[in-house]
């Protein structure tokens, strides 16, 4: 569907394809919004997270990484040390963060391609504006961390996903920082269901107006909240939402992000206890 | 943004003027500087609107191609952004200086016009799944004086309010071969409906309050503005939180809800203004660069 420059050691599909979804029975696709309009398919309530497993250090060579899964969309991050700021000649006071976010090319129904293209460097840029007050900037001048946010699979509220495990591998890479980062994503459909972090499915549901009247409010929103310091860092919306409906979608999102809140410091408290009982069995060897 | 650099004490001053809610140039917290809207600018676009707002001036050309509609949405035409910061404005735009800042905007943009709501693609459409008008938004920022995304979002919706798409007389598919006859008549063009289309406010946080409509002076004390896309009836179609702070949340609700009540009265007067210049016709003054 779009031009990539050509790498001859790939295989190379036809110029021009179709995603065959398209030709998919428009009937099973109806009975299906029908089914979320009723109630989520995976049982949950409408402010419920899913179940979240969080991990950090699982790769070696970073200085630090954490992982996310949260049902089928899985995020690996990971952050390396500060370094020199590259083709840079002035001085800046504040170091600087180096965020990137991709879609692994087979993370989701459409192949992506394997530089990033313009949706994901939007991504990384609110991973950017997400983390960027949470970090001392202060304490690395005129030094760059490298953050890299990877989603191996994506059911719906990567960006979010990516931010909180972003968040856990700063910490774990012992970046300083004010506070851990969490996201939390809710959709509104147009009947004016809510769901708290939304699978694919219902994130499509969202945006699907057929035969409505467009009172109603629909859309998404992403926030990022520095819990302890309560504070947004980041709020992604699309959709059209009048402003009650807005102000309460944030209200319920920084309260749905006290739960992830909670599981992160879990997260990094099970890894000190675990690395602080390694040193001590090697002490005693 | 392109920074001003300014010492410690003009910036104190710029803050306590905003405490006290009178700004250097004599403005409240939530007045906007004049705007000047003018249409119909540049002889070979297919629409086109200059924006000055204050010293900050936006140029937008609108041009209209035909293009084949994307697979996924074989009824939509499409609509396509790109901004450009030309190095007149700032030096700091210089090479690829204004590249981040440009497609912040031109992203902005495009979301907020995404939604089906917002504006209508459909009604670019010639030959579902064949054919359709793909209309290309050029922004070119002349000059930066602060508040570039509301200056930039007036300037588009006011172009593509002045857009006029050709006619097509005929269309037809003959042996897998699409044939289209335009119009002969070069007065014979449709225009888009732009009654919905959203414009951008940004309200900009300095030391405890938030103004609207900064000055480049005024950005270069706030560490976090927020941006949001509103229609006329008082829709927030995209928002977008800039800068390297963050927000309480009741700031943030309270920055909500000012500027939904402003974009609503931003959108009147914009479309007030457009109704005004239209009505005088063809015979209206033209200013154009020679003010």
């Amino acid at each position: 569907m779009f031009a990539m420059p050509v790498d001859t050691k790939r295989i190379q599909g036809p110029e021009v394809s179709v995603p065959y979804d398209q030709f998919l029975a428009q009937q099973s696709q109806q009975s299906n919004e029908e089914a979320i309009g009723k109630e989520r398919i995976d049982g949950r309530k409408s402010d419920e997270l899913r179940e979240i497993f969080l991990k950090t250090a699982v790769l070696s060579q970073a200085k630090g990484s954490a992982y996310i899964e949260m049902n089928n969309t899985k995020v690996i991050c990971s952050v390396f040390d500060p370094r020199e700021i590259p083709r840079k000649s002035e001085f800046s006071v504040n170091g600087e963060l180096f965020c990137e976010f991709k879609y692994a090319p087979f993370s989701c129904r459409r192949k992506r391609g394997h530089q990033q293209d313009s949706e994901e460097k939007e991504m990384s840029a609110y991973l950017k504006r997400a983390l960027e007050p949470a970090v001392c900037r202060h304490e690395f001048p005129n030094l760059q961390v490298d953050v890299y946010a990877l989603v191996l699979e994506n059911d719906g509220s990567a960006l979010a996903a990516a931010i909180t495990c972003a968040g856990l591998a700063l910490a774990d890479a012992s970046i300083p920082m004010f506070d851990l980062v969490v996201a939390v994503q809710m959709g509104i459909s147009i009947t004016g269901k809510k769901f708290l972090d939304p699978t694919l499915e219902e994130e499509a549901y969202c945006f699907t107006l057929s035969g409505s009247d467009e009172k109603g409010s629909f859309g998404r929103v992403t926030a990022a909240f520095l819990p302890s310091l309560e504070q947004f860092s980041q709020v992604v919306q699309d959709g059209s939402m009048v402003t009650e409906t807005y102000v309460e979608v944030l209200k319920e999102l920084a309260h749905a992000s006290k739960d992830a809140y909670r599981l992160s410091q879990e997260c990094l408290l099970k890894a000190v206890q675990t690395s602080k009982e390694i040193k001590n069995a090697e002490q005693k060897n | 943004m392109a920074l001003k650099l300014l010492s410690d004490a003009e910036k104190v001053f710029i803050l306590h003027g905003v405490k006290d809610d009178f700004r250097c140039d004599g403005r409240t917290r939530q007045e906007y500087r004049p705007i000047e809207v003018e249409t119909e600018i540049v002889s070979n676009a297919s629409g086109s609107a200059r924006v000055r707002l204050a010293n900050t001036d936006i140029l937008v050309g609108v041009k209209t191609e035909i293009d084949t509609p994307s697979p996924t949405k074989p009824n939509e035409g499409k609509l396509e952004f790109f901004v450009d910061c030309s190095a007149n404005a700032t030096p700091a735009f210089e090479g690829r200086g204004g590249e981040e800042l440009a497609t912040e905007i031109s992203n902005t943009l495009s979301k907020a016009y995404l939604c089906e709501t917002v504006f209508d693609l459909q009604s670019l459409c010639i030959l579902p799944g064949q054919q359709c008008w793909k209309l290309y938004v050029d922004i070119l920022i002349l000059e930066c004086g602060g508040n570039l995304f509301d200056g930039v979002s007036l300037a588009v919706k006011s172009a593509i309010y002045n857009t006029k798409v050709p006619r097509i007389a005929s269309a037809t598919i003959d042996g897998g071969v699409v044939d289209l006859q335009l119009s002969d008549d070069p007065y014979d063009f449709q225009t888009l409906d732009v009654s919905s289309a959203p414009v951008l406010v940004t309200l900009t946080k300095i030391g405890e309050r938030c103004v609207v409509d900064p000055t480049a002076e005024e950005e270069a004390c706030s560490l976090v503005s927020v941006v949001l896309a509103v229609t006329e009836k008082g829709r927030c179609v995209t928002t977008l939180v800039r800068g390297e702070g963050s927000l309480h949340e009741d700031t943030l609700i309270d920055m909500l809800k000012v500027g939904t009540s402003l974009g609503i009265e931003m959108n009147k007067a914009l479309k007030a203004a457009l109704k005004l210049e239209q009505s005088k016709g063809e015979n209206k003054e033209r200013f154009g660069f020679l003010k």
